[in-house]
């Protein structure tokens, strides 16, 4: 009885705390479909009387969102491919080939955390200025991937020191190359690890703001955060619903693929504490 | 299978030192020794996963030291086994045939007759974690046939599977020897393994050579202290003593050996004729030691039995001696008894160089 009676508390207390979390999604979903009128009838309600679309279809044709989407879009797939690709092929020299100061390089790699990116932003914008790539996609893609990298580097080195070296090896003896080892053996071992690093860089370039905010300033090129912040916040007013219909359409994309990668996300968070 | 004052240093360790070994073709060769003696080393060199840091290695007329793996025609299995988890049995036999260009057709041909050969073909959709551990090693064994090289190299192969099914493989691999007759070079620090395996023995101990001979000669002609003091189990007593040699006029007289109160005089050409009176080591099997009767007495200390038999460690007055006794012999601890030398089957070690003294060491 006692059992039960713990186990009930400790559900109440599990579904305390998911409503608490899950609360502002779904005041955000609940306030994007209510019609202007009932966004601030008191009392409030919870479920709308009415549902509309209206704030979504502005969104889509009256406003420059699809462009920012868009923006933003290309900048995550641009920046996560480019970090994969480079911290992949890092990781796997850190892990794999001896040269003189190598500790060093992934230590010095790491400090580049100690530095609050607030500091780095006029600096960076400056450079991006000097080198003509102020106001494009690229100066963002490069900015993001300078913090990504260090990050993608370490994830992944940890995940590749996990994997036998004695694979590798029988892979040559078998038959392969080098790269066809890496190919063949590594990359299929790391591919968790690989998984975990793509989405990692992804959210951060799709949330990020600050660097948005500072080195692009044309709605051409604006991704969606500083773009939607711009269009809908002003001093004077904000558009709130459609702000949430933007928010939810924000948050579309990492959903989706949260759903399609949970299988392998989970097994890479395991990697490295059991090994197959 | 030539090897010339091959070395390989790690910064300043010297993990192997100017090894010179021969392998002829077709043979069973074991690397043997203890851990870090660089009998995996020497395997790894050869597979060409290290390169030596000076001297040559030949397969065939080809040096091949900085030759990439792939190009070397060999196999390896690992002592992990290495097995690609994310592919199945089948794909990890047909591996090295893929990687060889061997057209699909055939490539499944050969894959599904080596499973046969091992007894695999119900698990070829499997996955390796979805095996048991013997399993594995033959998947391992068989992704290093399928290819039916020149020189198969094993490091370890049976060190992670448990003793009954290890004794099973080990009948295995002689048979598979026997069939295919491919070189095989196996390392083992298990001399069980390499003395019922090998056609030649390579002990090795600190980077350095030992003895390369049968297993044999490796028994019961061994090339130093080090060789008398790793192969047998148990292994033969090694006593620290004096070599005398009476006089007779022209000091040609036989020789005696005194180790604390146990005094040995020696058969006419047991030993060397080089060898001269001083220090040296004795080394007694236990199976040399017989128990009932003889000139020597000694108190009886643990006595181990096996069933089969038993392991009498002796105190002859202060020299600690092991003998290999039968199983149902009465002997008990704290017992006085007398025992004999088979005085032809001693070994006597030169105490400063270690190496033996005997007569016969020169044909080894």
């Amino acid at each position: 009885m006692n059992a039960s009676r713990a186990r009930t508390i400790w559900s109440i207390v599990a579904w305390t705390i998911v409503l608490a979390v899950v609360f502002p999604l779904i005041w955000m979903i609940v306030t994007s479909v209510k019609p202007q009128a009932e966004l601030f009838s008191i009392p409030p309600t919870l479920m709308p009387e009415t549902i509309t679309f209206e704030h979504y279809r502005r969104l889509l044709t009256e406003t420059p969102f699809p462009r920012f989407f868009r923006n933003s879009m290309i900048l995550a797939v641009t920046t996560t491919v480019v970090v994969v690709a480079l911290g992949t092929l890092g990781a796997y020299s850190l892990v794999r080939f001896k040269y003189r100061g190598r500790e060093t390089l992934a230590t010095l790699v790491l400090f580049t955390y100690l530095m609050p990116s607030v500091v780095l932003v006029i600096p960076l914008y400056l450079m991006m200025a000097k080198l003509g790539l102020a106001n494009t996609l690229a100066s963002l893609v490069i900015a993001y991937t300078t913090f990504a990298l260090p990050y993608a580097l370490w994830l992944l080195r940890s995940f590749m020191t996990s994997i036998p070296v004695d694979l590798e090896s029988a892979a040559l003896v078998d038959g392969a190359s080098r790269i066809g080892a890496f190919v063949d053996v590594i990359l299929p071992q790391a591919f968790p690890g690989i998984v975990s690093t793509a989405l990692f860089t992804f959210i951060l370039c799709w949330n990020e703001y600050l660097f948005a905010l500072v080195l692009v300033n044309s709605d051409s090129v604006r991704p969606l955060t500083a773009g939607t912040m711009n269009m809908l916040i002003t001093s004077f007013n904000i558009d709130w619903s459609l702000l949430m219909a933007a928010s939810v359409m924000m948050s579309l994309p990492l959903i989706v693929i949260f759903t399609f990668l949970q299988g392998t996300l989970t097994k890479g968070f395991g990697a490295g504490a059991v090994k197959g | 299978m030539i090897f010339e004052k091959v070395r390989k240093t790690f910064g300043s360790t010297v993990a192997v030192h100017d090894l010179d070994l021969t392998i002829d073709e077709g043979e069973f060769v074991s690397l043997l020794g203890p851990s870090g003696c660089g009998k995996t080393t020497t395997l790894r060199m050869l597979a060409g996963l290290e390169e030596p840091s000076g001297g040559s290695i030949r397969i065939g007329d080809r040096v091949v030291n900085s030759v990439p793996p792939a190009q070397r025609d060999i196999a390896m299995v690992f002592q992990s086994y290495a097995l690609y988890p994310h592919m199945t049995v089948a794909k990890n036999i047909a591996y090295p045939l893929k990687k060889r260009g061997v057209p699909e057709p055939e490539r499944s041909e050969r894959v599904r007759a080596t499973a046969r050969l091992l007894e695999l073909e119900t698990l070829l959709d499997r996955k390796p974690a979805q095996l048991s551990g013997g399993q594995q090693q033959r998947v391992a064994l068989g992704r290093a046939l399928v290819r039916e090289p020149q020189v198969f190299l094993l490091d370890e192969p049976l060190s992670n599977l448990d003793a009954r099914l290890r004794a099973h493989m080990r009948a295995e691999l002689i048979e598979l020897h026997r069939r295919i007759g491919r070189t095989m070079i196996y390392v083992t620090h298990d001399q069980l393994e390499a003395m019922t395996m090998s056609t030649r023995i390579a002990v090795m101990n600190a980077g350095v050579l030992q003895q390369f001979a049968t297993p044999a000669d490796i028994f019961h002609r061994p090339a130093n202290v080090f060789v008398a003091g790793f192969i047998g189990s148990p292994v033969m007593s090694l006593l620290e003593g004096e070599l005398t040699r009476s006089d007779e006029g022209d000091g040609t007289g036989p020789f005696r050996v005194r180790c604390g109160a146990l005094e040995v005089a020696l058969p006419a050409g047991l030993l060397d004729r080089s060898a001269a009176p001083g220090p040296i080591s004795l080394g007694v099997r236990p199976e040399d030691v017989l128990l009932g009767s003889g000139a020597h007495t000694a108190t009886v200390g643990v006595v181990e039995r096996t069933g089969h038999e038993s392991i009498v460690r002796l105190d002859a007055r202060g020299t600690p001696l092991k003998a290999r006794a039968p199983g149902d012999t009465p002997t008990a601890t704290g017992e006085t008894v007398r025992f004999s030398l088979r005085v032809e089957r001693l070994h006597v070690f030169d105490a400063a160089t270690g190496n033996r003294l005997n007569a016969d060491a020169e044909d080894r």
